[in-house]
């Protein structure tokens, strides 16, 4: 496999084969050892030393199916620590197809240069300056650039959010229709692109130089173990294909767990009108699709192409997060404005969560009224516009918190919380305060335990045990490239043993039963925590604000009950 | 006795005469439990359906009051 070195100082481009020390890694894996091993901890972010890597997991590019996610891996901007945030779309197997495992950003370009790196079907890589895409929001960028350089393409880009180094910026990825609707949404990873000067990365698809696969027999067998678990699993073969991650709305606000008007309450009031089913019945009379397939290589389906009265397109996907980071925390009941927030958000290139929760603490705050559709979008415009207060919202909520000298900022390590209160779901608060990442409900969002009753949503028992474990096993999910969607259906024992088997054949080198998913999770998250360590993260980092020890969430009129004590036996290492 | 009955996910699909609003009004015997409601509504658990009430996930033996409102799901992992 290819390890691509970019210096964005000099425009010198290496392209050598992997190094020792980071065979055998793919996407998690690979980007945070990376991080570990060459970003000086303590630099700037947006500096020359920070390096930004992209790297398809370890199964992507192979005849897997869900598994053409993309890592991108940095010093975050954001949160002060490593970050690794992946996307779906097109390019995770198009990377990996041409034999890639890495593409590793370097230096930085002089500010206000903009670059394109392109990789062509043979594999050479070229740099070529970007003028005419400076400032371009992304919908436009990949429209360009597909034309110029064909459609049997994949694009990942910055939007204006990027290029005015905002700490809620993502990096956009096309889908398989070739429009930027995925996200590298977290942490403020587009503003590292932006400050290497790198507005867009453009991979040809197609690729004939097929990731290696040690054992293809077995391979094979485990593949289709692990077809047939996703097909019979309810939320993968029924629920996600049927709703989307939509489908969320009704059990989180029957839960009381759904974060609304800045974390004031558990229940939003109307919610059954920005629920997947409504969501559903809308895109249907209006002639949308409720499924649609975003990602190469999926087979769950679970995108929606949602559509406008006159049927004509406004985004792609409406997912579960960005309902709530508007609907809920910001109050505001109409799918219509909530889904236009999801395209500008996705134009301008901006985490929906961050940026939806941002506005809710300004809400909050008293800039504007809770549930107020006009001003949801005049202030994520103004973010596109780059205005004063523009910025101070682009920056997420601990910046609008800071400058309404309001406490009341749903962050950990300044990264927003999720769609789910961890004062109704405990254990998803174990996970945004110990995940390396910041509050990341990808790292092992427990609501499936919840609702299958493995676990009481309310108690304290059981919740840092719950989500170590799943924290493990969605590092080593991140590392393969497989979808979220896909590997939380793998946790039963077979589909597991089939997930080991894979990994096993595609390397050649037998994982121990005993070893899997956690030894290989806890290599992950060991690394993630030396990085943060080193660049000055404490365990007091690891930690919920007030409002969730302090303030009893009604209906259940809970808070936050696992001690500090408790929170630190998490990864004890 | 009465109990109200919300359906989400697909098995709503189920019910092809559904209104989201009022949902559906079933007849139960008194002491019928989460697991007699499945029965009646023929939803099986291998469909991943679980059954809440005032905001609390209902054990399976769990015995439903009368005229109680009710919320039928499916197992959802993450969004």
């Amino acid at each position: 496999m290819k390890f691509i070195r970019v210096n964005m100082s000099n425009k010198t481009i290496k392209v050598d084969d992997v190094p020792e020390k980071y065979e055998g890694l793919g996407g998690r894996s690979l980007t945070s050892t990376i991080v570990n091993e060459e970003v000086p901890p303590k630099c700037d972010p947006l500096g020359p030393e920070n390096k930004l890597i992209f790297a398809p997991g370890t199964l992507s590019g192979t005849t897997m199916i869900n598994t053409s996610r993309i890592s991108v891996g940095s010093k975050s901007p954001l949160t002060g620590g490593i970050k690794e945030s992946n996307a779906g779309g097109t390019i995770g197997a198009a990377v990996a197809k041409l034999g890639i495992a890495a593409i590793v950003i370097e230096g930085k370009a002089p500010e206000g240069e903009f670059h394109l790196l392109q990789i062509d079907i043979d594999g050479n890589v070229a740099l070529s300056p970007a003028e005419e895409y400076k400032g371009m929001r992304t919908y436009k960028t990949v429209e360009g650039l597909l034309e110029k350089y064909g459609k049997k393409n994949s694009v990942m880009c910055i939007g204006p959010a990027g290029e005015f180094l905002l700490k809620s910026s993502s990096i956009q990825a096309s889908d398989v229709d070739g429009r930027p609707c995925r996200a590298a949404g977290r942490g403020g990873l587009g503003a590292v692109m932006g400050s290497k000067g790198l507005k867009a990365l453009v991979v040809a698809q197609g690729g004939k130089e097929k990731a290696p696969v040690a054992d293809p027999e077995r391979f094979k067998k485990a593949v289709k173990e692990i077809i047939d678990a996703i097909k019979e699993d309810p939320f993968s073969g029924q629920v996600m294909p049927n709703l989307g991650t939509a489908a969320l709305v009704a059990p989180v606000n029957s839960m009381g767990g759904f974060p609304t008007y800045n974390g004031r309450q558990g229940v939003l009031e109307g919610w059954e009108k920005i629920s997947g089913e409504a969501i559903a019945e809308i895109i249907k009379k209006r002639g949308g699709n409720t499924t649609h397939m975003g990602c190469s290589q999926c087979i769950i389906h679970c995108s929606n192409e949602y559509v406008d009265e006159k049927g004509k397109y406004v985004t792609s996907s409406l997912e579960y997060e960005t309902i709530w980071a508007i609907g809920g925390m910001s109050g505001v009941v109409d799918i219509d404005t909530i889904a236009q927030f999801d395209f500008m958000c996705d134009d301008i290139g901006l985490d929906t969560m961050n940026t939806g929760v941002a506005i809710a603490v300004a809400m909050d705050s008293g800039y504007r009224e809770f549930g107020d559709k006009k001003a949801v979008i005049e202030m994520t415009e103004e973010i596109a516009q780059g205005t004063e207060f523009g910025r101070i919202l682009g920056n997420g909520p601990a910046s609008v918190g800071k400058h309404f000298n309001n406490p009341r900022v749903p962050v950990v390590k300044n990264q927003s919380i999720a769609a789910y209160d961890p004062r109704a779901l405990q254990g998803n608060g174990v996970t945004y305060a110990t995940t390396p990442m910041g509050a990341d409900h990808t790292a092992a969002n427990l609501v499936g335990a919840y609702i299958g009753q493995q676990l009481d949503p309310l108690s304290p028992e059981g919740q840092v045990e719950a989500s170590r474990n799943l924290q493990y096993t969605m590092a080593v999910a991140d590392a393969t490239g497989m979808c979220m969607m896909a590997a939380l259906s793998l946790l039963s024992p077979e589909a597991s043993e089939a997930f080991r088997s894979a990994i096993s054949a595609k390397t050649g080198k037998e994982i121990k039963p005993e070893d899997f998913p956690s030894a290989m999770g806890i290599q992950i998250i060991k690394t993630e925590k030396e990085f943060n360590r080193k660049a000055g993260l404490t365990n007091k980092d690891d930690r919920l604000p007030d409002m969730f020890t302090k303030e009893p969430l009604p209906p259940h009129n809970t808070v936050f009950k696992i001690s500090d004590e408790e929170l630190d036996l998490t990864f004890n290492f | 006795m009465k109990v109200n009955v919300k359906v989400y996910g697909t098995l709503r699909d189920k019910f092809p005469d559904y209104i989201d609003s009022t949902g559906i009004e079933i007849e139960l015997p008194e002491g019928a439990t989460v697991h007699d409601l499945l029965s009646n509504l023929k939803i099986s658990e291998s469909q991943g359906a679980v059954v809440t009430m005032d905001y609390r996930i209902l054990k399976n033996d769990f015995s439903i009051p009368k005229n109680a409102e009710v919320q039928v799901l499916q197992t959802v992992h993450s969004g």
